[in-house]
């Protein structure tokens, strides 16, 4: 049962990385700003989803407490940004 | 007993890891493939909300002592996942960014020209 948690949670933490590595491209080539933040947004949920991922197979709970830090930073910095661009001080 | 209880809780994590994977890879699809910004958003609120939070109760399933952490975590997500959708929706609008296949639009009254 544990090795078919372990195959498991390697290959979510691969499609995991995948996933963010699409978000990195559309963020590259997006259409506008709004996109763009979206796809922000994305990459740092799915580090979030990285972090527990991580937690899980090296079994420790200290990854947990570095993902409540990014959990809180990345949802002031996009609110902030958000509203930076509805303000129009961002092109 | 001990034993039977851990293998309950493995089996539990797992199936919660792989349906949290797949509201992933089906919101970044959404993220893709649909055609405007709104709806966009849509798609990009069930990563934020559906699939971290099953990732979180797969870690307090498994992890021995996390699972204080990860309630904490679950009701951050659950506050902060919708709050910031919303702000990028109302940002998205502010700055005029149209919307294909627009039926009704009730905001452009409420806010005038």
């Amino acid at each position: 049962m544990e090795q078919l948690l372990t195959i498991v949670l390697y290959t979510s933490l691969v499609i995991h990385l995948a996933l963010v590595a699409v978000c990195v491209w559309k963020v590259w080539h997006g259409n506008n700003s709004i996109d763009r933040l979206i796809g922000a947004d994305l990459i740092g949920t799915l580090a979030l989803a990285v972090l527990v991922l991580i937690s899980l197979i090296e079994q420790t709970s200290i990854y947990i407490d570095a993902a409540v830090g990014l959990a809180a930073l990345g949802f002031i910095g996009t609110v902030a940004l958000a509203r930076f661009i509805a303000d129009r001080r961002v092109p | 007993m001990q034993e039977i209880l851990r293998n309950i809780g493995i089996v539990l994590a797992i199936l919660a890891i792989v349906i949290g994977t797949a509201f992933s890879v089906i919101g970044i699809i959404g993220y893709i493939r649909l055609p405007d910004v709104y709806t966009r958003l849509h798609a990009t609120g069930k990563v934020s909300t559906f699939g971290m939070v099953l990732l979180f109760i797969a870690s307090a399933l498994v992890i021995p002592v996390g699972w204080t952490k990860a309630i904490l975590l679950i009701a951050l997500v659950l506050i902060a996942g919708p709050v910031v959708s919303h702000a990028i929706a109302s940002a998205a609008y502010r700055i005029g960014l149209p919307m294909k296949h627009v039926v009704r639009d009730d905001l452009a009254e409420k806010m005038g020209p």
